[in-house]
């Protein structure tokens, strides 16, 4: 049993650290900075994730008590994360790309970015 | 103490009390406010009138209340028999002054304002007279100071009010300062700042080589008071006040107290030769020189200010004498000047206000108009002019005994004669202000055609001049009175015996000379004065503004040089003096050898300490771009707080990171309106300098550290550690530490903390106000900025946030006590959720769900952590002293509570309200600066779109 713990925990560490690893690497790697993006967010998530797992793993196996605290720094992780992200992009696009970069959204409203938002375009 | 200590306290706060009335019965009317003025001061009178039998009969009434003892300063006051004397005086012509005033001030005069500043400097006065510890006498001292420059510039819009109350205010309250150090010298030598106990060490403050020091410095604090030679000439100057002000202040009270400090200290250091020559030639000269200039001037008012220069003069002058027979011709002195003088204030009063002109020259022949007010000033000026049958003789007589019998450096003429010569011009001015006022045939060319005022305004004048009377004729009515203040002069028990006739005494020659002489001084009065005015003559206002001109180039050219107001020069200046004081230091040898070993560094913290240092480096490289360094910076915080996790500081890192977040937040927000780059401004030589100083400042500042480190030094932290939880209630150390025994320092913060707060808000208040404004407008953002500023995704997010960011800080702040946390990191943590809405929605749409007024945030902390600080007392301890239980509710494990809780309440408040008042401030420049205001929650809301969606189909 506690070797199957061990085992079970020494994987997700691992994986956390092979993860922690690639999107590190990835961010000095990729060129451009939508590309860079991608390391750290969804690298970088999945090894913290990788890290928090095997910590809950080990109190709850080893130690013998759950502990909620990863789920927390979790909620913070996926909260944080997207958003900043979401800002990084929106920042990008806003200062080093035009309009006609973009295709159209094929949608009734066009990119948030450029266009008014629906119901302020009529009063400008 | 008894029920008179009480009652002595009462007397000496009834006044400052009172102040506060007139300024709010002004609004029942002028009657209304003169009447409640009125009232506190005869209250202070009938209780003192209740303490006076007891004086009379020889009793000292004595009350004290400890307030610094560790200063040797306590409010103490006591009551013999010349405190009696001078506080019914004061409070009785208090009483007369405010009957006076209210028919005196016109409609358009601020009478409340008046009263208030009557009512604080009757205050200041009783203080003076009642005091019996000499630094509380001193406060009192310069309250009178402070309080009749008020006075004498109470008409505002006059410039010579302005100038004589800021004259008066420069050379008393100069010499105040002087007496400060008097005092303080001679409570030294005495051991004690009790006035009775220095009063009782006479002998050994005569015989300390300490005393003449001290004589000096607190007669220049008495003669600069009571208008001595040379410090004469702001009396005059101070007349621009309303007369009111002039006859109580410049007649009755505020120059007797250089006089009645003289006769207070008399037992401690009269009776030796410095005493003599420096007290009674002072006062000889100032009578003498006085009374020449009443002479010639004519404007009423500053003729009775020369003539009170005169008088002061013989009053100092016979305490000078050192005799007791001397004291009790000052004393009775006191008395008689106070209801002439303030009787012949009022009178001028009268005749300005009925004429509109002050002026001699153009006055006469009022007799015939105003009958009433010749009858009373005629019998005023006959006693100034020392005529049998009003009180001025009687004492005039005794001055001129003591006179006669004193010889100055072996002379025995010259005293009586210059005394003779002070007594002859003060008869001949009496009698010009008898004779060119209300004697000679009636003008027309009055200004305005006069006639006596209402029975008000000539009433308080009148009773004094039937107490002139009175006295003059039965000068045994005020023998009770003047033995007890005699007695309490010169420290034994006399029994003075006060009669008109003394028989053919070489006095009453010397007084019919002086009345013949006057006599004939005013028939000769026009070719004198013409000579006068052609003679020249050192003119002393011109003097004291040359001093004063000097003395402000000098403080300007120190002040000027040492704070020029470049910031950079006075950071060089510290640091450089800094580095040299470290570097002597060091040089001094002395370090002993370390006493610890250095640890070995673990990979981890070598980690961090590269990139704390990396990231130093970078902000100094990176410096004049101002994003990029304040990204930087905040590696550095965080690298900080980390170092604080790892040394075992919760609380500290937890501080440091919500301060760090707030800090960077509101920096970013600044930012936004500054220039993107630093340029260059110094030169490089300029820049090696600052650059070297900085490094040398940074290694000796770590050099100190190390050095310690490796040391075992006795630090103040063992205390707090053993006695956190006994004292405090707390585990937490730092937090006990912060709410309990440094309390007093936190309470001190939190205030600062609310003023930058304030500061803050009224700096952009004067900013938007100023020519930044037009800038601020002008601000040109780039047209391609996003349209989705306050996207969707944080929106939601940091509405979610919110409870639980609440929840976090409500948490550290409950746990404060006994674990890391506390209001501080809680108020941060709470604005720090909060900050989130504000960036998330804009401040707009925040600000109109915002439910409490940031201002009053911070003040209610304060008041909150004033006020449990203050309930401390009601326990009987020191202000902040915590006090803390455990409670038990059955559902809930046992808990803590302590007072420490609700200061730390006041901490949080603080913080809270001054982080936001600080994004307040802020965002209102982004507003100014045309920065969109948004009304909904987010930009792209999908509500609207899908009802947008939802139209598009129909139509």
């Amino acid at each position: 049993m506690t070797l199957f713990a061990e085992i079970l925990i020494a994987f997700f560490l691992v994986v956390s650290g092979i993860f922690g690893l690639v999107g590190s690497f990835g961010l000095i790697k990729l060129g451009e900075t939508m590309q860079r993006l991608h390391a750290p967010t969804k690298a970088t998530t999945v090894g913290v994730g990788g890290v928090l797992i095997a910590s809950m793993l080990y109190f709850l196996l080893i130690e013998g008590n759950l502990s909620f605290h990863e789920l927390l720094i979790t909620l913070f992780l996926f909260l944080t994360a997207p958003i900043t992200a979401n800002f990084v992009a929106k920042t990008y696009v806003a200062r080093h790309l035009k309009r006609h970069d973009l295709p159209e959204t094929g949608r009734a409203h066009g990119w948030s970015i450029y266009d008014d938002p629906p119901g302020r375009s009529e009063d400008e | 103490m008894g029920d008179g200590g009480v009652f002595l306290f009462v007397i000496a706060l009834l006044p400052f009390i009172g102040a506060l009335v007139p300024g709010v019965m002004i609004r029942a009317g002028r009657n209304a406010c003169a009447t409640f003025t009125a009232v506190p001061t005869a209250l202070a009178l009938i209780l003192l009138m209740l303490l006076a039998p007891a004086v009379l009969r020889g009793e000292v009434i004595e009350a004290e209340l400890v307030w610094l003892p560790q200063l040797g300063l306590s409010a103490s006051f006591f009551l013999d028999g010349l405190g009696l004397l001078f506080a019914a005086m004061i409070l009785g012509v208090g009483l007369l002054i405010t009957l006076y005033a209210r028919f005196y001030l016109s409609g358009d005069d601020p009478m409340g304002q008046f009263y208030t500043y009557l009512l604080l400097f009757q205050g200041a006065m009783l203080g003076i007279v009642l005091s019996n510890n000499i630094l509380l006498l001193l406060i009192f001292w310069e309250l009178t100071s402070l309080s009749s420059f008020l006075l004498i510039g109470y008409w505002k819009h006059l410039p010579e009010g302005r100038r004589g109350a800021r004259m008066a205010l420069a050379v008393t309250g100069g010499g105040g300062l002087a007496m400060i150090g008097g005092m303080l010298i001679l409570g030294n030598i005495a051991g004690s700042y009790n006035l009775t106990d220095i009063l009782a060490s006479g002998e050994a403050i005569r015989a300390s080589e300490w005393y003449l020091p001290a004589l000096i410095l607190i007669l220049i604090g008495a003669f600069t008071k009571s208008a001595q030679f040379p410090f004469h000439f702001w009396l005059p100057h101070a007349m621009a006040a309303p007369t009111p002000v002039s006859a109580y202040l410049h007649s009755a009270t505020m120059v007797k107290a250089g006089v009645f400090l003289l006769a207070r200290m008399w037992p401690a250091l009269a009776g030796t030769d410095a005493w003599f020559y420096l007290v009674a030639t002072t006062g000889l000269v100032t009578m003498v020189i006085g009374a020449v200039i009443a002479l010639f001037k004519d404007d009423l008012k500053a003729l009775l200010a020369f003539s009170t220069v005169s008088h002061l003069g013989l009053l100092t002058m016979l305490l000078g004498f050192g005799t007791p027979a001397a004291a009790v011709a000052a004393v009775f002195h006191v008395i008689n000047h106070l209801t002439f003088k303030a009787a012949l204030f009022m009178i001028a009063g009268i005749v300005d206000h009925e004429t509109h002109t002050r002026d001699i020259k153009r006055l006469g022949g009022l007799a015939r108009l105003m009958p009433v007010t010749a009858v009373i000033g005629t019998v005023a000026a006959l006693s100034m002019a020392g005529i049998p049958l009003f009180n001025g003789f009687v004492s005039k007589e005794m001055m001129l005994e003591e006179a006669a019998h004193t010889a100055w450096f072996e002379n025995p003429w010259i005293v009586p004669a210059l005394a003779t010569l002070g007594a002859l011009f003060s008869v001949a001015y009496s009698f010009r202000f008898i004779v060119h006022v209300f004697g000679g045939p009636v003008r027309d060319d009055y200004p305005r055609q006069p006639h006596d005022p209402p029975a008000g305004m000539y009433l308080a004048p009148a009773l004094l001049a039937v107490i002139v009377v009175l006295i003059g004729v039965m000068p045994f009515l005020a023998e009770p009175v003047v033995a007890a203040a005699v007695s309490a002069v010169t420290g034994t028990e006399m029994s003075p015996y006060l009669k008109l006739w003394h028989g053919l005494t070489p006095a009453l020659w010397l007084s019919i000379i002086a009345v013949l002489g006057g006599a004939v001084l005013l028939w000769l009065h026009r070719p004198l004065a013409r000579a006068w005015d052609a003679a020249p003559r050192p003119e002393a206002k011109a003097i004291f503004d040359a001093i004063m001109g000097a003395a402000v180039r000098l403080s300007r050219m120190i002040s000027e040089t040492l704070h020029d107001g470049v910031l950079s020069r006075y950071l060089a200046i510290m640091v450089a003096a800094s580095v040299a004081l470290g570097a002597i230091a060091w040089s001094g040898g002395g370090l002993a050898a370390p006493t610890r070993t250095p640890l070995p560094v673990p990979p981890v913290v070598a980690v961090g300490w590269v990139l704390l240092i990396v990231a130093t480096a970078s902000v100094v490289i990176t410096h004049r771009h101002r994003f990029q360094s304040l990204v930087i910076i905040s590696i550095i915080g965080l690298m900080i707080s980390v170092g604080f996790v790892y040394l075992s500081a919760p609380d500290l890192a937890l501080t440091q990171i919500s301060v760090e977040t707030v800090t960077i937040i509101l920096l970013l927000l600044a930012l936004h309106f500054l220039p993107k780059q630093t340029p260059v401004e110094s030169s490089p030589a300029r820049r090696l300098r600052d650059g070297l100083l900085a490094l040398a400042a940074g290694g000796g500042v770590g050099a100190v550290a190390y050095a310690f480190l490796l040391r075992d030094v006795d630090a103040i932290s063992d205390y707090h550690l053993a006695n956190s939880y006994e004292g405090g209630g707390g585990t937490n150390v730092v937090n006990v530490i912060l709410v309990d025994f440094r309390g007093f320092d936190t309470y001190g913060e939190i205030i600062v903390l609310g003023i930058a707060g304030f500061v803050i808000y009224a700096l952009t208040e004067a900013l938007l106000n100023g020519t930044a404004s037009r800038r601020l407008r002008q601000i040109e953002y780039e047209p391609d900025r996003s349209r989705d500023r306050h996207p969707l995704m944080m929106v939601i997010a940091t509405r979610v946030m919110m409870p639980i960011a609440v929840v976090v800080g409500v948490y550290i702040f409950l746990r404060g006590h006994n674990q890391p946390g506390g209001g501080f990191v809680a108020g941060l943590v709470i604005s720090i959720a909060l900050l989130m809405q504000y960036m998330a929605s804009g401040f707009a749409w925040a600000q109109a769900r915002r439910k409490f007024e940031y201002h009053s945030l911070i003040g209610s902390g304060v008041v909150i952590a004033g006020l449990t600080g203050a309930g401390a007392w009601l326990a009987g301890k020191p202000f902040l002293t915590s006090a803390f239980g455990y409670v038990h509710f059955p559902p809930i494990e046992e808990f803590e509570l302590a007072t420490a809780m609700l200061f730390d309440l006041g901490v949080f408040l603080a913080v809270l309200g001054a982080v936001m008042l600080m994004l307040h401030s802020l965002s209102r420049l982004a507003r100014h600066a045309g920065e969109t205001v948004n009304l909904e929650p987010m930009d792209f809301d999908p509500r609207t779109r899908a009802e947008a969606e939802a139209d598009g189909k129909g139509g």
